[in-house]
């Protein structure tokens, strides 16, 4: 044994390690756009630790049944959200929080995690790597050739809009066809005016919680976000409900509108279609309070490691490494998302460098559909809200669907 | 000609009512032969339509840069075909080992439903009188009403178990689960074979397996098309088996490496087309040389 334990200490500084005292632990990534990404910065890592190697396995579908077959992937990692929070519940994750990059993280963005619930309510399962913020992405030139400018509060929102319609050009591009995408604006609404941690946390997720604490709806604290929604579609062109994701990068890259809700998903694409398109990120005022305006964010990529793992200190290592702040500035600056960590760069991306000051000071909060459980078909709702506007109904769809699922749930 | 044939059926028609017949059948067969029937071609070119335009696209955009695939209706060739999209394709799939992957899949699906399925057809139907061989049939045909889905989380755990979390295990899946559909067909065609046609076989000294290989088997051809050709799609496009139990993502297969070029958010037209292309090769290949034998074994399909 102390053998091994020697061999091991003395080989990984020949480059011909022998076969044995090498580890391979396997990285399951979630986003295929940046599988290569992966690659280069697994390359730069195993030169760094020749006693590693590292696998990236980008087939997402193999998650499951990996822990079926009790041989999950080493290190996983995850936009994460109440789905993967169900993993961190049953303890699937190993702790985290003794980790050195633990103590680097924003502990505004660390809470973002833990407010899905803990294992044993103290332990730390993820570690966020890239936050992706969006906004509203505003067309620069149209904006300064209407002399309109960005707006801070709710009322100058919808003077700008007004502007807009006068002119005869559309104020905000829908694209209701593909119903996530009207998670954007409900996202803002809600954000903007519901303590989104503070009431999911008091919505009951089980029987006995139902039991318990039956007061607490959407049906109450919804409605001004529902109205202050309703209100956004208003300003959207007519059709949108047979406009695609596609359709609104195409239309809104040549011009074809001033404003598109949008995540910075869609930045890439735009640029693509149009070059020369001039973009600007602002987070959407939902109140006359220029100070209380918020970022909405997504928990992009975190990265967690199995708890079941016999190679822990192999795995560690691996998201230490991924966790410096030298590699994480620099994913997020190449993939315009903002960097968690405390001693976060200020991304110079012009096209989102407008939410830089909110995510620096910490406004920042989760869009409203990562709350939701993939049982609450919340798109769908969306959609049909965007094409009868019933506002009444839609909110007593998501109170049914919510007890629904929290009756099923022991 | 016309000796022959009267002296084949010299009870029913007369020689000059023969010598007339053929004479019509003749003319008819000649007039047809050069008459168009320019509806019907209009329609079948129309119909090839909705083969041939999914096809323009897959290549013309396999072609295109990710500028020229943005823009547009889609319908344009690409002004400078970027051929380069297939080697770099090539590279980010890693085309070699996922399509050996796929390959190894699929000859190991077709020759192992084509065995197991006609063989369990043959001991069925050849043993109906006895009870065990009828029930046996009815629990074949009852799989084929279990959905997939219901069963694919314990087949994981049990595949894990077995050691077959690999090809070789969803190869072995796919026979198994083909087994009911297959022999069901099978069997339909094997009732209408003569047994006097294997008692001259038994006569002749030919045990069991000697009777099916020389006898059984080869009159099963045309069948073993169809079986061969359902099976042969059925695990080369085939992405959730694979998805689910390969557990080393080194011998994944290409329908599921190309998942690569989908994001959430944002796909690679481009790159994406030019694999699919790639793995639509073999198939497109394999149609073209044996649509004669495919277009019989549809056919011998339909009627069960």
């Amino acid at each position: 044994m102390a053998a091994v334990a020697a061999a091991g200490l003395v080989l990984p500084a020949c480059s011909g390690a022998a076969a044995g005292t090498i580890t391979t632990i396997r990285l399951q990534q979630n986003k295929p756009e940046v599988v290569e990404y992966f690659n280069a910065l697994i390359k730069d890592f195993e030169s760094k630790n020749p006693d590693i190697r590292v696998v990236q396995d980008f087939n997402a579908g193999n998650w499951v049944p990996g822990l079926i077959r009790d041989s999950p992937a080493d290190v996983v990692t995850n936009a994460y959200s109440v789905t993967v929070a169900d993993f961190t519940r049953k303890g699937i994750f190993a702790d985290l929080s003794d980790l050195p990059a633990a103590a680097m993280t924003d502990p505004k963005a660390l809470e973002l995690i833990n407010s899905f619930g803990q294992y044993q309510d103290s332990e730390l399962s993820a570690l966020p790597f890239s936050l992706a913020a969006a906004g509203v992405i505003y067309n620069k030139a149209l904006f300064s050739q209407h002399g309109v400018d960005v707006p801070t509060t709710w009322s100058e929102f919808l003077g700008a809009c007004t502007k807009f319609q006068a002119a005869g050009l559309t104020p905000i591009y829908g694209t209701f066809k593909d119903s996530w995408t009207l998670g954007q604006p409900y996202g803002y609404a809600s954000g903007g005016t519901v303590d989104l941690a503070d009431f999911f946390s008091r919505m009951p997720l089980t029987a006995e919680d139902l039991k318990s604490n039956p007061d607490v709806s959407f049906g109450s604290d919804f409605k001004i976000a529902t109205d202050k929604f309703l209100k956004i579609l208003g300003f959207m062109q007519k059709g949108a409900g047979s406009r695609s994701y596609t359709d609104g990068n195409a239309a809104f890259a040549k011009g074809g509108a001033a404003m598109y809700m949008q995540g910075p998903w869609a930045l890439s694409e735009l640029t693509t279609i149009n070059p020369d398109l001039k973009v600007g990120i602002f987070a959407l005022p939902m109140s006359e309070d220029p100070a209380e305006t918020k970022a909405q964010v997504t928990l992009d990529m975190t990265f967690s490691i199995v708890r079941s793992t016999p190679r822990l200190e192999a795995a560690k290592r691996f998201v230490s490494y991924l966790m410096d702040p030298a590699v994480v500035n620099a994913y997020n600056n190449k993939f315009s998302a903002f960097s968690p960590l405390k001693e976060a760069t200020v991304n110079a991306n012009p096209q989102i460098s407008g939410l830089q000051p909110l995510i620096t000071s910490g406004k920042y909060y989760l869009n409203v559909t990562n709350y939701f459980p993939p049982a609450i078909t919340l798109n769908n709702y969306f959609q049909t809200l965007a094409l009868n506007r019933n506002d009444k109904a839609f909110l007593t769809t998501l109170d049914d669907a919510w007890h629904r699922v929290a009756t099923r749930n022991a | 000609m016309t000796t022959a044939l009267t002296d084949l059926r010299p009870e029913l028609h007369g020689p000059e009512q023969l010598d007339g017949t053929l004479q019509t059948k003749i003319r008819r067969t000649r007039r047809e032969g050069f008459k168009v029937n320019w509806w019907m071609t209009a329609l079948m070119l129309v119909a090839s339509l909705t083969i041939m335009v999914p096809l323009y696209f897959t290549i013309s955009m396999a072609l295109k840069s990710p500028e020229q695939a943005a823009s547009g209706t889609g319908f344009a060739w690409p002004a400078d075909p970027q051929w380069q999209n297939f080697s770099q394709a090539f590279v980010l799939t890693n085309y070699p080992a996922a399509f050996m992957s796929t390959a190894f899949i699929t000859v190991l699906s077709v020759l192992g439903a084509l065995a197991a399925s006609s063989m369990v057809a043959y001991a069925i139907v050849r043993n109906w009188d006895r009870k065990f061989f009828r029930l046996s049939y009815i629990y074949l045909l009852s799989a084929m009403f279990v959905p997939f889905p219901v069963v694919i989380l314990p087949l994981i755990k049990q595949t894990a178990m077995f050691g077959l979390d690999n090809p070789l295990g969803v190869a072995f899946i796919h026979i198994v689960g083909g087994i009911s559909f297959n022999s069901l067909l099978f069997i339909a065609f094997l009732r209408s074979v003569p047994i006097e046609l294997e008692e001259a076989a038994r006569l002749d000294g030919a045990s069991t397996w000697q009777t099916f290989r020389k006898v059984i088997f080869p009159l099963l051809a045309p069948l073993s098309a169809t079986v061969g050709i359902f099976a042969f799609l059925g695990s080369w496009n085939d992405f959730l088996l694979p998805q689910m139990l390969i557990a080393d993502p080194a011998l994944q297969t290409l329908p599921v490496v190309q998942q690569l070029f989908q994001g959430q958010f944002n796909t690679n037209y481009s790159l994406a087309f030019a694999s699919y292309l790639m793995a639509l090769a073999p198939t497109l290949l394999v149609y073209l040389f044996a649509q004669r034998w495919i277009m019989s074994g549809v056919m011998r399909g339909a009627v069960k």
